[in-house]
């Protein structure tokens, strides 16, 4: 390889630049979008890549589901749109589920970056829309084609201007059509802003192109992800996981293979997708399955194409790690929140103390409507975590957001929003999985309608049977399952319920599994947990 | 600041920067009607002690060892040492302002008060189950700070508010005095009470309050709906325990300073200095000490508007860097921006999100991982990184010869020329070059540079550092830094502004005199104030419009009453303001409203004002009708005192003041080169210097690039112009 012509300093600055760029871009796009989910749940992502689509850099705090997305959405726009096609002030749109990130609310756009009339990169952006037609969000779809308007890959902006046919067609197809394009702008605003602080950048450095820069971004983090991988034994690691499932519970299987400095994570064996909106696209499944291997492995190495290289992920077409069409995949976190979780417990086998136990996740979301005492419609959506997993030498936390990144919702809002009163929300004594170090807790909310009438309520929920409990490690006890409960008997959590003025439901969120053989607990940290009453 | 050795003992300054006029300045100091200002500024490492004299309008200053078991010791002992040298006289002292880390310390270290935590039924584990959400996304291990009040020291009462403040279940009065008696007799010292909807009516935390007072008399207690009368129990519950955590502290430490202070004659009222840059008396700074958190770093803020306004710069933002951190605030229009919430005590320093929320409002402000202790290393990637591990003051960069072996951006800037061995810290210690240049080696090695690139790399990665955060922040705020200049303090920050103004766009640098103590001289220009906040949570096209004007005047008048003990004959401003939102989002924007008092056709312009205010913010207003006002707030502020400063040039021309001439690297043709090197209070007001050059003063060094131009202004200000 001949010598590059960056080192230790240069490289160092230019790399924070970029990054530093996605960031600034994130911020622009947190401050001009409309969306709370974008706002309070860091539900976007910024990226810049080079002229064929490779990563270079994206922005901190972007959550896992995004990792790779964007570039890979990029490259299918490179295929319908070759450089040739494109020129200063275009912007790529899809939403397709196939090509973006697995569900349609997620729209990715990107915008071609000239230097010297020469195309050197892209910007891109993903993010959740405030709608997309469609249900509302629940498992229940049946196909994508209930799930919303499919937007095709296409140029939302032609030289600057908006194709106004599309346009009006979203417009049509969503219930906000203000703010679904209110936060387009938002987006095309972050790719105009990274497009220009690249420019500059190219210009205060004189670089021709970024093409140098980003083969030694790639090579150095390739590099270092290889070395993190290497140390860990070789070896074939299995995992199965059960979910839920729909009716029955829904088995998934993982082969992790690690050779030398590679890892290969193959999903033969999982279950076939299903006729609800469960299914994960491939696109999110390599997003979570890597977003796994760098948490154990390489936590700190920027996210770039670089660092997926060593990782081939695998997984039968038609099954439900990579479902196909026209399969629904609204809720597909249910099932692709399991797999970061099972690369850590396949893991576990070779690096026991460098992992977690089993978290309660997925995320949980009530979805509640119908009147209030006055008359007036509301319609509130909730999110709520589960307990974290222990580790060697460390207590799970107690209730958090885990793999993605969402926060709960205050009661005092949720009471102020919505006729529903909490009675109560509060750790769930003895939920944990017991150990030397033990889960952290899940937690228990009651809700008590007082709506005028009777009321919608769906959810998002997980981990609700004893075979689904998060696992403990290295010897320590599963964490409690979750439980949904209305009116005092269980429910089906996939399904909508109605519940009249005075009703209640109780959700039990699951708790995360302990490490290690709870005989070995220490006696301080036992009274402790009596004192604290986390432990009855 | 750990560019001050911490053994370097204690010197004092004058802010006198004409040799010849010194003893003119003397004489006038012990004019007979002299009137004083003394403040006090207690840090980690120094306490400053500084006196303004309001006639001569000139100032004095001493740096004094913190003596963090006893703060007011080292209080004590640097007013004698400064009062006995410059001759000045207690009795002619009229005020006291205060600001002190104190209690920011106390948060961090957890040595405040075991305390107690009473909560509505249900909901005792709000503390500790925060929002859920993580700081870092891919920390399997991630440290989420530990709650203040563990679980057996939070308990529950039945009674229930309902959001619009309906009693829907009485206090049970019995239960309440059970469980505090059981807190107490587990040990607790100090109270919090935090109920459901508190904040739309306090009438159960406050019956509360009045039968604990009543039964535990000496008990001290913290309720919700005092302390942050503010929707969201989270950060509510996190503020009232935070307050009641240091509570017990702050009650003793301000009685004992206040009585020391009195033993050394000095009569005049104490006013602290709160987190949002405004000054009160001790009585209230008592009641809710968790506004005192960020007292140090608001006086910071406060004298970097004060010296941009005196070179006419309105927009500044101030940098300021130290040992182990850069801190960096932003002023607009002469005045430092205020956040309505804040993080204290982070479990993960620099990380956003990992600390205890705080919803006092405070200065805006960032903490940098960047310093001169700032330590530098090659990562698993081959890239050079520096910080935000600190090598601090102890053993401190490895040129100390202290024990420390890291290269530190103190050891870079001494490779590079652009620090002096025989001036570092005004001749106080000795830095030694040769061991700077040994522990730089090493990665030069490793990343086949020479020491010099390296340490030129090691200086130009925490300029990037500082750079990339600055963007982010003011980005945030809607802004762009190249609006701005850019304002240096601390040993650190003259060192590395010019590179640090340039990466972000910003073709102005400020380096005001004295940039050592200048941040205590901010206490002495702070006006009295007071905010006060409350929640409405109302649609504004449902609003009652005279309940709407009474809720102001209700909370004006509760201002009004604190800001009229602290200052009597100053003229009051009121500001109003509120934290609105469009119906549906799920946070709001304060917003700065027009004057009251309101009725029904202020409507149109309250939503003028939010309209304005979100675009200016967001660029774009979302086509959406309805909004919400959630908090309501005023601001009352009185001035305190005149505060003009004298600051005179030096005589004669620039070539006087050239002390000699220095080998320091030179970014522009990569190699070492001769410089300049100029000593600032030498230089007379306009003549202007051109880059490179180096102009030094006894706590700071400026490094003048290739291309830029330097003057004095007529403010005392070094101005330096980077446009091309």
């Amino acid at each position: 390889m001949a010598k590059s012509k960056f080192n230790a300093v240069t490289l160092e600055m230019l790399w924070t630049r970029l990054i530093s760029i996605t960031d600034e871009a994130a911020a622009a796009l947190v401050r001009t979008s409309f969306s709370t989910v974008v706002r309070e749940s860091n539900d976007f992502a910024c990226v810049l890549t080079d002229e064929k689509g490779l990563s270079l850099a994206q922005a901190t705090d972007s959550i896992p589901s995004f990792i790779g997305t964007v570039p890979r959405t990029i490259r299918h726009f490179l295929k319908d749109y070759p450089p040739s096609a494109l020129k200063p002030g275009d912007i790529l749109i899809t939403n397709d589920i196939w090509l973006g990130t697995g569900h349609l609310p997620d729209i990715t756009v990107a915008k071609p970056i000239f230097h010297n009339r020469k195309l050197v990169g892209f910007a891109g952006s993903v993010a959740h829309s405030p709608d997309i037609g469609g249900r509302i969000r629940s498992p229940d779809a049946r196909d994508v084609y209930e799930e919303g308007l499919q937007i095709p890959v296409m140029k939302a902006m032609n030289g600057g201007k908006i194709d106004a046919t599309l346009e009006r067609i979203i417009r049509k197809n969503v219930r906000v059509p203000d703010q679904v394009m209110g936060d387009l702008y938002a987006q095309f605003t972050a790719l105009t802003l990274m497009e220009h602080r690249v420019m500059s950048l190219l210009k205060e450095h004189k670089l021709a192109s970024l093409a140098e820069l980003g083969r030694e971004i790639h090579t150095r983090s390739e590099k270092a992800m290889r070395a993190a991988i290497r140390a860990v034994p070789n070896g074939v690691y299995r995992q199965t996981a059960l979910s839920d499932g729909i009716s029955e519970p829904i088995k998934l299987e993982m082969e992790l293979t690690v050779k030398d400095d590679t890892i290969e994570i193959d999903f033969t064996g999982t279950a076939p997708q299903v006729m609800r909106a469960i299914n994960v696209c491939m696109a999110y499944t390599i997003a979570y399955t890597s977003f796994g291997v760098k948490a154990v492995l390489a936590p700190h190495i920027p996210n770039n194409e670089g660092v997926l290289r060593p990782i081939k992920i695998k997984a039968p077409y038609g099954s439900i790690a990579n479902s196909k069409p026209p399969a629904a995949g609204g809720a597909r976190a249910l099932i692709g929140h399991f797999f970061p979780m099972m690369v850590i417990q396949a893991l576990s086998q070779a690096l026991p103390e460098r992992v977690i136990a089993t978290v309660g996740s997925p995320l949980w979301c009530i979805n509640a409507s119908g009147h209030r005492p006055d008359g007036s419609p509301f319609a509130s959506l909730f999110f709520t975590n589960g307990g974290y997993g222990a580790a060697h030498g460390r207590d799970g936390a107690q209730v958090l957001s885990w793999p993605s990144n969402v926060s709960s919702t205050p009661v005092e809002m949720i009471e102020q929003l919505s006729p529903l009163k909490v009675h109560y929300r509060r750790l769930r004594t003895d939920s944990g999985g017991a150990g030397e170090f033990r889960g952290g807790n899940g937690q228990e909310i009651l809700f008590e309608s007082r709506a005028a009438g009777p009321i919608t309520v769906a959810f998002l929920a997980e981990r609700t049977r004893t075979e689904t409990a998060p696992a403990g490690l290295a010897g320590g006890a599963a964490g409690a399952c979750g439980e949904l409960i209305i009116n005092g008997e269980p429910v089906n959590p996939k399904s909508q319920h109605y519940i009249e003025a005075g009703g209640t439901v109780l959700i039990r969120t699951p708790a995360g599994g302990g490490y290690g053989s709870a005989a070995k607990r220490d006696k301080d940290r036992s009274a402790a947990d009596r004192a604290d009453g986390y432990v009855s | 600041m750990s560019l001050m050795p911490a053994d370097a003992g204690t010197w004092q300054q004058r802010v006198e920067y004409n040799p010849d006029t010194r003893q003119l300045h003397k004489q006038s100091s012990k004019n007979f009607m002299a009137k004083y200002a003394l403040g006090l500024d207690i840090g980690g490492t120094f306490t400053d002690i500084v006196v303004y004299d309001q006639q001569g309008a000139a100032s004095y200053s001493h740096k004094e060892l913190t003596t963090p078991d006893a703060p007011h010791l080292g209080v004590v002992s640097g007013i004698k040492r400064l009062f006995e040298g410059e001759q000045l006289a207690c009795e002619d002292v009229t005020r006291v302002v205060h600001a002190t880390t104190l209690f920011t310390n106390a948060l961090i270290e957890r040595k405040g008060a075991m305390t107690g935590l009473i909560t509505t039924q249900g909901f005792r584990d709000t503390l500790e189950m925060r929002r859920e959400h993580k700081y870092e996304l891919y920390d399997l291990f991630i440290e989420l700070p530990e709650p203040l009040v563990p679980r057996r020291l939070r308990l529950e009462v039945p009674e229930r508010i309902g959001p619009a403040g309906a009693i829907e279940l009485p206090l049970d009065e019995a239960a309440l005095l059970a469980r505090v008696r059981d807190l107490v007799l587990q040990g607790a010292q100090s109270l919090a009470v935090t109920f459901l909807h508190a904040y739309a009516n306090p009438q159960h935390e406050r019956q509360a309050a009045q039968l604990i007072a009543k039964a535990f008399p000496r008990l001290p207690i913290s309720i919700s709906s005092d302390v942050s009368p503010q929707i969201r129990e989270y950060e509510r519950t996190s503020t009232t325990v935070v307050n009641a955590y240091i509570k017990p502290l702050a009650e003793s430490y301000l009685d004992l300073l206040a009585s020391e202070i009195a033993k050394l004659g000095i009569t005049a009222p104490l006013y602290m200095m709160l987190s949002n840059g405004g000054l009160t008396h001790i009585a209230e700074a008592k009641r809710v000490p968790v506004q005192l958190l960020e007292s140090g770093p608001a006086a910071g803020a406060l004298a970097g508007a004060l010296f941009g306004r005196r070179s006419k710069i309105n927009d500044v933002l101030a940098f300021d860097m130290g040992g182990t951190t850069a801190k960096l605030a932003m002023v607009q229009d002469g005045a430092p921006l205020i956040a309505y919430q804040f993080e204290a005590s982070r479990a993960k320093r620099f990380a956003e999100g990992s600390g205890l929320p705080i919803n006092i409002s405070t200065i805006e402000l960032i903490e940098i991982g960047a310093g001169g202790g700032s330590i530098a290393e090659i990562d698993s990637l081959g890239l050079l990184k520096v910080g935000p591990r600190s090598a601090g003051a102890a053993p401190g960069p490895a040129c100390y010869g202290r024990g420390g072996v890291h290269p530190t951006v103190t050891d870079a800037n001494l490779v590079l020329g652009f620090l002096d061995p025989a001036t570092f810290a005004g001749g106080t210690m000795t830095i030694d070059r040769a061991r700077a240049e040994a522990s730089i080696k090493p990665l030069a090695d490793k990343s086949g540079l020479s020491t010099a690139e390296l340490a030129w790399g090691i200086h130009s990665v925490v300029n990037e550092n500082m750079a990339a955060a600055a963007r982010v922040h003011v980005a945030e705020r809607g802004h762009h830094a190249s609006e701005f200049a850019l304002l240096a303090t601390g040993g650190g920050g003259p060192l590395h502004a010019c590179e640090v103004a340039r990466r972000l766009g910003i073709s102005k640098v400020i380096c005001p005199p004295s940039a050592g103590v200048a941040s205590a001289l901010g206490l002495l220009m702070a006006p009295a104030r007071v905010d006060r906040v409350t929640t409405l949570a109302r649609k504004l096209s449902e609003l009652d419009w005279p309940a709407f004007e009474r809720a102001f005047r209700a909370i004006e008048h509760e201002a009004h009453d604190v800001i009229s003990k602290t200052i009597t004959g100053s003229k009051v401003t009121v500001e109003r303001g509120a934290d609105l939102r469009f119906v549906g989002q799920g946070f709001e924007l304060v917003t700065t409203l027009p004057r009251g008092p309101y009725t029904a056709k202020s409507l149109a312009g309250i939503r003028a004002a939010f309209l304005a205010e979100y675009k200016r913010i967001f660029q774009q207003v979302p086509p959406v009708g309805a909004i919400e006002i959630i908090n309501i707030r005023v601001a009352l502020t009185a001035p305190i005192g005149r505060a003009d400063l004298k600051v005179e040039g030096g005589k004669g021309t620039a070539a006087k003041a050239l002390k000699g001439k220095r080998t320091a690297w030179r970014a522009d043709r990569a190699k070492f080169g001769e410089m300049p090197v100029y000593d600032r209070y030498r230089l007379p007001v306009g003549s202007g210097i051109k880059g490179p050059a180096i102009i030094e003063e006894p706590s700071a060094t400026m490094m003048v690039p290739a291309g830029a131009r330097a003057r004095i202004d007529r403010a005392g200000n070094l101005l330096v112009d980077l446009a091309k």
